[in-house]
């Protein structure tokens, strides 16, 4: 009986199939190294390889993220909004400062995860933000 | 008078830190927590644990009646305040002295007169201490503040004497245009502060930012324990630290020893210290100016404490309870070399941001010359509420090059998985080709940010890890499809019970 899988790392599909013990990435036998972690939380696959970390996602049939997508982005902790860059309407490109939380007594930059147009920005300059919140939203 | 129970006033790594100190000077420990904490690693670290209040700092950590209380309940003689949170704060020392407890840093005074920046520089003037040379001239027309340029020499910095901010600042390189440039800064400091007072100041061209450790006792004698670089840092923190100082000969760290000696008896020094300095250029003509004083531990310390084969908390201890210095400044000396990597939790390709989470898999490396300060443990949950570093990962070996590669090995070993953290990114900063001739200075990090962070596409071996992985080891019946309770980590109690593979 073979397993399958999709996995998913950034835009890098790869291809599942274990049979019999043996893992197959694309199709080829992958043995697995030695000096490496890994650890499994739910769909979310995090890797430690030689240094590097990698985090995959299981790709479900009928959940498969479409290429286009819209983001969200909200705030990872509690922060005072500092100062927003941009308006609705607006077109970013991939690692551009959308806006800068301050938190921890520092300040942080919260960047464009990828080229697209700011549909919504939800918050002021001032603004106490929860954790969760969403702050820009972009159709990438 | 000897100490019998100490308080700390602190949590987190350096928390654990004093604990082990305390344990073995026979001094018994309480430490303290606020909600976010309770079975935190620290509290399980000392004889003893007192909730001090709700998660917020202001509320626990910076609650100095709630630590007081703390400290008479549990009949603490001493309270060690660690580095951050209350541990420069003159009123802090002031309400232990008040309180009857022994505050293991400087006095009061001392720690007031130092937190004062423009009192320090004039204090530091005074004793012979060079700082960066500057003024505020008279004569605050064009030709005045060009006329002191002139004297400070090029380059020079003009700035807005009211604030910082890097409003109403002007880098003067040549007499080119430095007429339109402080003209330029006075209306910005006029629109920013009001007040269109300028100071003229030497500008340090890629500066170092170098270190020394000082310690006081009691009766008078100071001590230097040499230098630490700290020039690796990103957003003004450090990152990488590291002692012997690839920049400095014997002469400019001789007299670099000597004038953090003359800061720290300008103020009757006590206990640890550290004073910092902006260094230009390197060997024997290396410059270096007096930055500020921290009249505390600080973060790095193990550094030191590796290549001068000391233990400072334990000396804090001692010193505090009236004891002379363990050491005499001859008796002292460098041997090998040791760097500190800290490990935060933080997205070094998203800005560095602070990440916060479960830690699903944490394990840390061992070996020869390997030391790990860390306050977290496998299973636990890295808050929002306080400072993202995790650990502290202290590497020495008797070479700098030896110690860089140790460095980099043991990071290779250091698996953190749950949230994102620098391990890959402190990996590439030590292998860095710049890093390894030693040519660093505070830009580092910014000049070279785009290496720095590049990540290299996964592989299929990291694909058949993926593919291979199961739930986290302390969560009891993780299934390989691990879909059990991805949303509530389980806080340190429960992990303990699973513990000690």
């Amino acid at each position: 009986m073979a397993e399958h899988l999709q996995l998913r790392s950034g835009d890098v599909d790869f291809r599942i199939e274990i049979r019999d013990g043996v893992i197959l990435v694309d199709g080829t036998a992958v043995e697995t190294p030695r000096q490496a972690w890994s650890v499994a939380d739910g769909d979310t696959r995090w890797v430690f390889l030689n240094g590097e970390v990698f985090e995959f996602e299981v790709q479900r049939q009928g959940r498969r993220k479409p290429a286009a997508h819209h983001a969200s982005l909200s705030a990872p902790m509690p922060a005072t909004v500092l100062r927003i860059n941009v308006a609705p309407g607006d077109t970013v490109t991939r690692g551009a400062t959308l806006l800068v939380l301050e938190a921890m007594k520092m300040e942080l930059p919260v960047r464009a995860p990828g080229d697209g147009v700011v549909t919504a920005v939800s918050c002021r300059e001032g603004d106490l933000v929860q954790p969760g919140t969403p702050l820009i939203e972009m159709d990438e | 008078m000897s100490l019998r129970r100490v308080l700390i006033a602190n949590r987190g790594e350096i928390a654990i830190r004093i604990a082990r100190a305390c344990g073995e000077a026979g001094i018994e420990t309480v430490a303290v927590y606020s909600d976010a904490d309770a079975g935190a690693p620290h509290t399980l670290a000392a004889d003893r644990a007192v909730r001090i209040g709700p998660a917020a700092p202001s509320e626990s950590y910076l609650n100095i009646p709630a630590l007081l209380d703390a400290a008479r309940a549990a009949h603490a003689d001493a309270i060690h305040p660690g580095y951050g949170f209350l541990s420069e704060r003159a009123a802090f020392a002031t309400a232990c002295d008040e309180a009857g407890l022994v505050f293991i840093g400087p006095t009061a005074d001392t720690i007031a007169r130092m937190g004062s920046k423009i009192g320090a520089r004039a204090l530091m003037e005074a004793a012979g201490v060079p700082v960066v040379p500057g003024l505020t001239p008279e004569d605050q027309s064009d030709a005045g503040i060009l006329a002191a340029v002139t004297r400070i020499g090029y380059p020079a910095l003009v700035k807005a004497s009211a604030g910082g901010g890097g409003k109403g600042m002007r880098a003067l390189h040549a007499k080119d245009h430095a007429a339109e440039m402080i003209a330029a800064a006075r209306r910005e400091a006029q629109s920013a502060f009001g007040d269109g007072t300028l100071y003229v100041e030497r500008l340090v061209e890629r500066p170092r930012h170098v270190e020394i450790q000082i310690f006081g006792d009691a009766h008078g004698n100071i001590v230097h324990l040499f230098e630490r670089e700290c020039s690796v840092q990103r957003r003004h923190q450090k990152v990488i630290e590291e002692s012997p100082s690839p920049a400095i000969v014997p002469s400019v760290r001789a007299r670099m020893g000597d004038a953090a000696v003359a800061a720290a008896r300008a103020v009757q020094y006590r206990n640890a210290g550290t004073v910092e300095f902006l260094l230009e250029g390197s060997g024997e003509s290396a410059r270096f100016y007096f930055l500020e004083m921290n009249t505390r531990l600080q973060v790095e310390h193990p550094v030191t404490e590796a290549v001068a084969g000391v233990d400072l908390v334990r000396a804090q201890l001692a010193v505090a309870a009236g004891e002379p210095l363990p050491w005499t400044e001859d008796a002292l000396s460098q041997r090998g070399h040791a760097i500190e990597c800290r490990v935060y939790a933080e997205d070094p390709a998203n800005g560095f941001l602070p990440q916060a989470g479960p830690l699903l898999l944490y394990s840390e490396p061992t070996g020869p010359g390997i030391r790990v300060d860390a306050g977290v443990l496998e299973g636990g949950d890295v808050p929002v509420t306080y400072d993202p570093m995790l650990a502290k990962l202290v590497v020495w070996a008797e070479t700098r090059t030896a110690a860089i590669d140790r460095g980099i090995a043991a990071l290779r070993r250091y698996p953190v998985l749950g949230i994102r953290t620098n391990i890959p990114f402190l990996i590439r900063v030590l292998d860095h080709p710049r890093f390894r001739s030693g040519e660093v200075h505070t830009g580092f990090i910014d000049q070279h940010l785009e290496e720095l962070i590049a990540q290299p596409a996964p592989s299929p071996a990291a694909a058949a890890l993926a593919a291979a992985a199961v739930g986290p080891t302390f969560r009891s019946g993780a299934t390989r499809s691990g879909v059990d309770d991805a949303d509530s980590p389980p806080d340190a109690w429960t992990t303990l019970t699973g513990w000690g593979r």
